[in-house]
């Protein structure tokens, strides 16, 4: 469903005309493909009309099935059900549970009194606090948008108000926000497991090693600008001031504690450590930080439901689209390709890359990771890439993909928050970006960042 | 009416959702404690039996997807490819979109129709007919779940109803869009509690930050 943006100019009648007529060529050029070039134009074609990703990967499987094949249609209502009939991905629903519960600007606030009072006093100390309080966020929020929001409307004023120029603090939040999906528990994780058959286990435990270094690589870039330009400093805190922040702060941080230390003892399985800490975070929320009150409790429920159900939606015909796709063997013949022209891994990673960028520009994370994983991953298995590696540096792209224009979703938040353009914002943007896209090379191509911590711990 | 059904669904998915996670956990500390040896409690929980719990919960959370989804429609939450048509000028935009809701409607009324036939074959017809205690012929009384062992039918139902609703709501969101123009929308970025350090404070602040900094220092950066 399409919803005006606000930022973005109307083309006149004219240039909206020979917008249409060149993808309709191009689309026309992708359907002489043959069947398979049919249905990527007509699942390409009915998602520009804006309808939703799930409804659009429906009507293409269901029409090419009608059209070109011989699978009984009724099949496809039982997938329907069938698709979501697995344990693993009911770990989605709970986590995005707990996410909302705590996601929460009185969390927000806490994380960010906690990091300020750690790393306040180094050179652009406000903005090293963004960073950390960013990667803190996550590690209980999941979601990429909602940490630029919760720590960028407490963050950026302060930021603000210290001296920092706004061009600075919005670059800082917004790249920032990113780290979401990385740090485990992810949404966007669990999901690219579930489409690929993988441990969520494993997944997590190489999202660890990654997260923490693209934290650190953005708090090494704003440290560098901050002492470059001279941005002030904080005050350094006390040790007791320290020990407060981070009694208040525990309680949200124990989250993931439950969730990997869950996980990796084997006292649960993912979907428990899941409903678990969305138990969990229904006390905290509740009980111990009263941020949520008794009758706000149901809204909180209905939101995560809701949420849920769309992802799950979008499951259920991601995998009937990608029935269609083993049907019709596209996976297999990429791969017969690859392999039979010599192209090699890194070809196809930097192909993947591209891609992936690319898709990023008009869908969000989980969208892009159900159709595209199960196209690419049997080509990475037959080119011997591991899979927690390849999920790994899928998720990293789609990090990337927020935040560059010129669709970023996190760029949109910020420049909502800052009131800043987005062509502005993406000059603000820029150093932590590079810094960014760097980053997602070298996972990309050194698969023991992604690989040290799983293995270490036996996975 | 209308007011009744959307209250009745929104019930649905959040006992849904909050049941589920009742059950899982409740699964859970029971496979602890009956690991306990705690005398009394012990034998006590060991009789119960719990395996049934994962089932239910994958069962709760499909009939949670089914009607959530077409909550969806109604709050706007799907999300979709709107890069091209938010860019069209605006009587081709109203087609774009009306096309994309018509296309939803035949999406889920199909797959509604095709659920609503599964169904029937399933042991639906076989349940009506020895219900109604009429002669049941050839039919065969449909499977069973393995845990639970409820009939699948009632389960797989959730794709009928839910699909025909959602199907409803795509129907309701069109003729909303047709006479008034306007979509319902989600925001995806809103985060609860963040409203008392608003928005205007960020950009009060930032304004009068923007006169200051140029009588002091042109870099930006108040010492």
């Amino acid at each position: 469903m399409s919803t005006t943006v606000a930022g973005w100019e109307q083309f006149s009648k004219k240039k909206a005309g020979t917008y249409l007529a060149c993808i309709a060529v191009a689309l026309g050029a992708i359907a002489m493909l043959g069947s398979t070039g049919i249905v990527f134009a007509l699942l390409l074609a009915l998602m520009l009309t804006g309808m939703p990703i799930s409804i659009a990967l429906g009507l293409t499987v269901l029409s090419f099935l009608f059209f070109f094949a011989d699978v009984p249609t009724e099949a496809v209502a039982m997938k329907l059900f069938t698709g979501i009939e697995k344990f693993e991905i009911m770990a989605i629903p709970f986590f995005i549970l707990a996410g909302n519960f705590l996601t929460h600007g009185g969390v927000a606030r806490r994380m960010i009194n906690f990091a300020t009072s750690m790393v306040g006093h180094w050179h652009g100390g406000l903005a090293l606090a963004g960073v950390m309080a960013c990667a803190l966020f996550a590690a209980v929020s999941g979601s990429s948008p909602a940490t630029v929001v919760a720590i960028g409307s407490v963050m950026l004023p302060a930021m603000v108000k210290a001296g920092f120029p706004k061009r600075f603090g919005a670059g800082v939040i917004t790249t920032s926000g990113s780290l979401g999906i990385l740090i485990p528990p992810s949404i966007p994780m669990v999901i690219y497991c579930v489409a690929t058959n993988s441990s969520v286990g494993a997944m997590f435990m190489g999202g660890v090693v990654p997260g923490l270094m693209l934290a650190t690589l953005l708090g090494v870039v704003s440290w560098w600008i901050a002492k470059k330009k001279g941005y002030p400093r904080m005050p350094k805190a006390t040790w007791a001031e320290r020990g407060k922040a981070l009694r208040e702060s525990i309680w949200g941080l124990l989250l993931i504690v439950i969730v990997l230390g869950g996980i990796y003892s084997g006292l649960f399985t993912p979907t428990e450590a899941a409903a678990m800490s969305a138990l969990y975070a229904f006390i905290i929320a509740v009980f111990v930080y009263r941020d949520v009150p008794f009758k706000r409790i149901p809204k909180v429920l209905l939101d995560s439901a809701s949420m849920s159900a769309m992802l799950l939606y979008i499951i259920t015909n991601a995998v009937l689209f990608s029935f269609l796709m083993t049907h019709e063997q596209i996976p297999q013949m990429m791969a017969d390709w690859i392999i039979g022209n010599n192209l090699g891994v890194v070809s196809f990673l930097l192909v993947t890359n591209v891609l992936l960028l690319l898709a990023g520009n008009v869908m969000e994370p989980s969208s892009i990771i159900l159709i595209l994983a199960p196209i690419l991953f049997p080509v990475a298995m037959q080119l011997g890439i591991d899979p927690i590696h390849f999920g790994v540096l899928i998720t990293v792209n789609m990090e990337v993909g927020m935040c560059h224009p010129p669709v970023g979703l996190n760029l949109y938040v910020a420049s909502g928050i800052t009131k800043m353009g987005i062509s502005e914002l993406t000059v603000a943007v820029m150093p932590w970006l590079m810094a960014m896209i760097g980053f997602m090379l070298l996972v990309t191509y050194v698969p023991a960042i992604s690989l040290w911590l799983p293995r270490l711990l036996g996975y | 009416m209308m007011k009744y059904l959307d209250h009745l669904e929104e019930a649905i998915i959040t006992f849904l959702i909050g049941a589920a996670t009742i059950v899982i956990a409740v699964a859970v500390a029971h496979r602890y404690m009956s690991g306990m040896p705690i005398p009394g409690l012990q034998d006590w929980l060991l009789t119960i039996n719990m395996s049934w719990a994962q089932e239910l919960c994958i069962y709760m959370f499909v009939w949670m997807a089914k009607f959530g989804a077409a909550y969806g429609v109604r709050s706007g939450i799907h999300v979709g490819v709107d890069v091209l048509v938010t860019r069209l000028p605006d009587s081709w935009r109203m087609t774009c979109v009306t096309l994309a809701i018509a296309g939803g409607a035949l999406f889920t009324g199909l797959i509604g129709t095709l659920g609503a036939m599964f169904v029937w074959e399933n042991g639906m017809h076989y349940a009506v007919l020895n219900k109604l205690g009429m002669e049941l012929g050839e039919l065969y009384e449909g499977p069973i779940t393995p845990d639970l062992e409820w009939p699948t039918w009632i389960i797989y139902s959730a794709i009928p109803l839910g699909s025909y609703l959602m199907c409803f709501r795509f129907m309701q969101v069109g003729v909303g869009f047709l006479r008034t123009g306007e979509l319902p929308h989600h925001d995806h970025t809103h985060v609860e509690g963040v409203e008392e350090v608003p928005v205007m404070d960020a950009t009060e602040a930032l304004e009068e930050f923007e006169q200051h900094k140029f009588d002091k220092d042109k870099d930006g950066g108040a010492k």
